[in-house]
């Protein structure tokens, strides 16, 4: 074999290399995939509105609830009490106002005949309107009552599936913290950490594949939104409300990650979605 | 488009698995130069294997990057 030959071999398999290291780098490099895609969805913390006892408890984890089932009572012992007591109040007020405006206009026939002064009049209608307020002031704490009472039943807001129910029968429950979450069904999407440097070939509406760790048929989808902000420690101010800013000197730094939603298509029949799990997602090239 | 490797509950960056599979092919290449004896006829022989495994490479990652998966 003529050297020259020998020669051309070689320098073609190094052209073949450049050619195709150069395709690699694109492939990895400029094409909007990731492996950093988390599986997430809607979560709805149930806290109850009002504190007491846990009386009754009608579901269990992980079970699939309907909007407005009963999830669980709490004692309404003190709240039918003050219910009963604002009631009393209201009938108490109401009474009071009757008798205020009934000697308000038995004044005003007395003024008519020049019986008593103007200031009396006055002071009757001033006393009636005051029940008056007092009254609708007794009406709305009643409401606010009824309200409480009927807040001791705390239904589903969404229907979805039980998360993390650690809360059992006759555990004390505060108003306003949560005791457990609900995932709502079917609002499961992907979130897909891109480099910011693949974020120019990424747009809405652009079409998704994803695998997930656990296998099976890729799911597809379409990205839905952008994210337009991350966190940044140089915002951080000390106590004199001055900047912080971080020193670098590094000469290799990391592109940031941009959070990119992605709406799933109708799944495929039997693919288990769980909140937080891991996907590579591939987003078509035009 | 490349993929994600999963082996046994662990995730590998796919270049972390093409890569020996390229040099496995390289190797491979080497071996059988040897035993034709082509190996003394190739000009530069370094310069050869070495673009040869990012020949290797680059076909690996078309054919096992999920191209192929619909």
């Amino acid at each position: 074999m003529t050297k020259s030959i020998r020669m051309l071999i070689t320098l073609l398999v190094i052209v073949c290399a450049i050619l195709s290291g150069r395709w690699v780098w694109n492939d990895y490099m400029h094409s909007p995939w990731t492996r950093d895609g988390r599986v997430r969805a809607n979560i709805i913390t149930v806290a109850p509105d009002v504190s007491g006892w846990v009386t009754k408890l009608d579901i269990v984890n992980d079970q699939p609830v309907k909007k407005g089932d009963l999830l669980f009572s709490i004692d309404q012992k003190r709240y039918q009490a003050a219910l009963d007591q604002s009631k009393a109040n209201t009938e108490i007020a109401l009474y009071s106002w009757q008798l205020a405006k009934h000697k308000y206009e038995r004044r005003s026939e007395l003024s008519r005949q020049k019986a008593i002064s103007v200031e009396d009049l006055q002071s009757s209608r001033i006393s009636a309107e005051v029940d008056k307020a007092k009254y609708d002031l007794a009406k709305a704490e009643q409401e606010s009552a009824q309200i409480n009472l009927n807040r001791t039943q705390v239904y589903a807001p969404v229907s979805g599936y039980i998360i993390n129910l650690n809360l059992h029968q006759g555990n004390y429950v505060g108003q306003g913290k949560p005791v457990f979450a609900i995932v709502k069904s079917d609002s499961f999407y992907i979130t897909g950490y891109f480099e910011e440097t693949k974020i120019p070939l990424i747009h809405l509406n652009q079409k998704a594949k994803i695998t997930l760790l656990s296998g099976g048929k890729p799911l597809t989808g379409h990205v839905v939104s952008i994210g337009k902000a991350i966190a940044d420690t140089n915002t951080q101010s000390n106590g004199q409300l001055l900047p912080q800013i971080q020193q670098t000197f590094n000469w290799v730094r990391l592109s940031q990650r941009i959070p990119v939603d992605i709406k799933l298509d109708p799944l495929p029949k039997g693919v288990q979605l769980s909140a937080g799990m891991t996907a590579t997602i591939h987003l078509a090239q035009h | 488009m490349l993929q994600a490797v999963v082996l046994g509950g662990l995730e590998f960056s796919p270049l972390v698995v093409y890569c020996p599979i390229a040099f496995l092919m390289s190797a491979c290449t080497r071996f059988v130069l040897h035993r034709l004896d082509w190996h003394d006829r190739i000009w530069k022989v370094a310069w050869f294997e070495v673009s040869l495994f990012v020949c290797y490479l680059a076909l690996t990652v078309y054919l096992l990057g999920g191209r192929f998966s619909q």
